[in-house]
């Protein structure tokens, strides 16, 4: 069985390199970083920001600083209580209002000195709220140090409508009372209706199935890849030639397919192992911070396992013919862009599933070639299909499989063998029919 | 005991409109050295392609062993191919390890073998390296390791000494001469005529496709005769001029080469030329060389 020596040269070749483990470790690690860094970084608590507002009403200014504490009740008293204080900085949140006195000033003498404060760094930033504001037309202006800072800017600007609209309430002649439950937010939640009419908890499968998805889409692109690079490099060097007069081009074909395929199964157990392993330690932290498992069955995990391998061979075959057909590496990488198209397509699809896994579009992508080793599994974790729809779509995969690699590996050997020109369409066609 | 190691019947083999060989016959046999001549371009490769089973005839029979399918007979066969490779960038050990498992054998048995011939070809040192360590002829030492590991009956050679410093040359020669008292059959391609007529116990010349010449290099050499005298001699430019005895004269530093008109005789020659009265200090009948034959006939064809 010469098939096994390919396999095997073909899997070492890959597993035996540092890139490997490199590839093994580190993948996970960023994706870590990638998720958690912008978390982290947003909630970085800068320093506080030192901010005048010039509030000729005295209306808007405490509420602000009553919203940008973020404590919930402040009562009215204590509003005009606040009012009446003097010459002092109030600390708020991340903001510290620094007081300033204008009572005398004219408008262009108020902007000079405020200018200069913010240019020499005592302030960050000054906000002038109109006379008018409760008219439409009424425009708030703040001038910063930091006009870029979108966060400081829409909190701001947040805390302003805000006011602004408490204001106009209580002119209104609605209560401070009515108005906390005029302008706070319903309760909503969230609870899934499964297939048997029992209510679940929350909305976890979605972020199962995005990473699901993302996965797949991932591993195939990584190894559909390294399949590309492996068949230009025996193409390049010619050592096309010696294998294929030690055996049959079909065995190579698929011995390498086979080879990558199980590189990437073993990459993909070790991070599944890691995974449960991080997660059965971290278990009681997790579920003491209101995480549910999310649940997916013992059928739709061996159903990962089947649609990955269906669209690994899929693509993997493509990747392969690609290779043949072309001269070197750069060409590779322009025609490897049909089958990534198709991926990434592939994945977007996925999105639309999300929303609603029993839409006729969902049915018809997770039954589609190409789309469904994508499509199927994140249908099964959103949703279980009818057991028809999931043995008609494997039906489908196989055969799309069954007939790409017959086409591959009736390309692959003339392919492999012709050197310096790249085959054209009618040239494949002929050698299809030829066989 | 020479035995029947190649046959090809008729064997025609197209690309397209283009005919890459063109009903082609000839006979393999084994303990024999087989020289496969020709111009590049010529079908030497198709054919070769063909004997070790990677591309089919078109139309006419190919037997390798009795076998029609050559295939089926893959790991008996040992192939370097003109256009050489190898992993850049695995171990020297891996590679050829790798080699010898395509063609069935044993990891343990390739393993003694690999140090055999690692060792004669004193390139033991690099067994752990990586290809893009080597210099070119150390690869091609190398490749030719993967060739002969699994001892084939059947060694094909294309253009095996391009590129090969003169030592590595006879070097190879030898391992040739080894293999061919092992009665294995041994093929060789080539367009360099002088190694050639040193080593090849039997020649086939294609050119444009078609078959020109083939057979033992004796009876080659011999259906071409003795065409060229190798002539020094003064007063003898006269006789040299007939056009019915000399078809031309090829001046060397002190020697002339006469080759003969077709219908003319050497005898004939020699006794004109005594008779006109010339001094003669050598007058020897030369053998054609591959490459005269190479050369007349290539060139014939092209007109």
């Amino acid at each position: 069985m010469k098939i096994l020596a390919v396999i095997k040269h073909e899997y070492k070749k890959i597993v035996l390199k540092w890139t490997f483990l490199i590839g093994t470790f580190l993948l996970p690690a960023l994706g870590l970083v990638f998720a958690f860094v912008p978390v982290l970084v947003f909630s970085i608590k800068g320093e506080p920001v030192k901010i005048i507002v010039i509030d000729p009403s005295g209306k808007i200014k405490p509420r602000l600083q009553q919203i940008l504490s973020g404590e919930s009740e402040v009562t009215s008293n204590e509003i005009n209580r606040d009012k009446r204080k003097e010459a002092v900085d109030i600390s708020v949140g991340e903001f510290v209002f620094v007081d300033y006195r204008f009572d005398e000033k004219n408008e262009e003498q108020i902007q000079r000195e405020l200018r200069a404060k913010v240019s020499d760094g005592e302030v960050d930033a000054y906000l002038i709220i109109p006379r008018n504001f409760e008219d439409r037309e009424a425009n708030f202006q703040l001038f910063s140090r930091r006009a870029g800072d979108i966060v400081l800017n829409s909190a701001i600007r947040g805390a302003l409508t805000k006011a602004v609209r408490a204001e106009k309430l209580l002119k209104a002649k609605i209560s401070e009372k009515e108005l906390e439950n005029l302008i706070g937010e319903v309760n909503f939640s969230v609870k899934k209706i499964g297939e048997a009419g029992e209510e679940k908890e929350g909305t976890g499968n979605f972020w199962v199935g995005f990473v699901v998805a993302l996965f797949i889409y991932m591993v195939l692109s990584i190894y559909g890849q390294t399949v590309l690079s492996a068949v230009i490099e025996e193409k390049e060097t010619r050592i096309a030639e010696i294998l294929f007069s030690s055996a049959r081009p079909f065995e190579l074909m698929m011995g390498k397919l086979v080879g990558v395929g199980l590189a990437g199964l073993t990459q993909v157990a070790i991070w599944v192992a890691s995974a449960a392993f991080i997660i059965l330690f971290s278990m009681p932290y997790l579920v003491a911070a209101g995480w549910r498992l999310p649940e997916i069955s013992f059928a739709a995990s061996i159903s990962f396992l089947v649609y990955f391998l269906l669209g690994f061979f899929t693509y993997a075959s493509i990747f392969a013919l690609i290779g043949s057909m072309v001269t070197n590496i750069q060409e590779g990488g322009q025609f490897s862009f049909v089958p990534v198209m198709i991926m990434l397509l592939s994945f977007y699809f996925c999105f639309a599933i999300l929303r609603d896994p029993n839409s006729s579009f969902s049915f018809w992508i997770s039954i589609a070639p190409f789309s469904s080793p994508l499509a199927m599994p994140i249908r099964m974790t959103m949703e279980t299909p009818p057991v028809w729809q999931v043995l008609f779509s494997i039906l489908v995969n196989l055969l799309t499989v069954v007939g790409i690699v017959w086409v591959a590996s009736r390309i692959y050997r003339i392919g492999m063998l012709m050197y310096g020109k790249r085959a054209t369409l009618p040239e494949i066609w002929r050698w299809i029919k030829e066989g | 005991m020479a035995q029947l190691t190649i046959k090809v019947e008729n064997v025609t083999k197209r690309f397209g409109d283009f005919t890459a060989v063109d009903s082609l016959s000839f006979e393999v046999y084994s303990g024999r050295v087989f020289g496969f001549l020709g111009p590049n371009g010529a079908g030497k490769t198709t054919t070769i392609r063909m004997i070790v089973g990677i591309t089919h005839p078109d139309e006419g029979r190919l037997e390798v062993f009795g076998e029609s399918l050559p295939e089926r007979v893959q790991d008996r066969i040992g192939y370097l191919p003109e256009e050489r490779g190898l992993y850049k960038k695995m171990k020297i050990q891996d590679q050829i390890r790798y080699f010898a498992a395509l063609k069935g054998l044993s990891s343990k048995e390739a393993d003694k073998r690999i140090d055999y011939w690692l060792e004669r070809m004193r390139l033991s040192e690099w067994k752990k390296k990586k290809t893009t360590d080597l210099s070119k002829g150390m690869a091609q030492k190398i490749q030719f390791i993967c060739a002969v590991l699994h001892d084939p009956d059947l060694l094909i050679l294309d253009e095996p000494f391009s590129g090969l410093d003169p030592i590595s040359v006879e070097f190879l020669i030898e391992i040739v001469s080894e293999l061919k008292a092992k009665n294995k059959t041994i093929i060789f391609s080539t367009h360099l005529m002088e190694t050639a007529e040193r080593l090849c116990d039997d020649i086939l010349l294609i050119n444009k496709s078609r078959k020109v010449v083939s057979g033992s290099l004796r009876q080659v050499k011999e259906s071409f005769g003795k065409r060229i005298i190798s002539l020094r001699a003064t007063g003898a430019d006269e006789v040299l001029a007939e056009k019915n005895l000399v078809e031309k004269v090829v001046e060397h530093s002190d020697e002339k080469q006469v080759f003969l008109a077709e219908a003319a005789d050497s005898q004939e020659l020699l006794r004109r030329l005594i008779e006109s009265g010339a001094c003669i200090s050598k007058f020897e009948l030369l053998e054609p060389s591959l490459k005269d034959i190479f050369i007349e006939k290539v060139s014939g064809e092209e007109l």
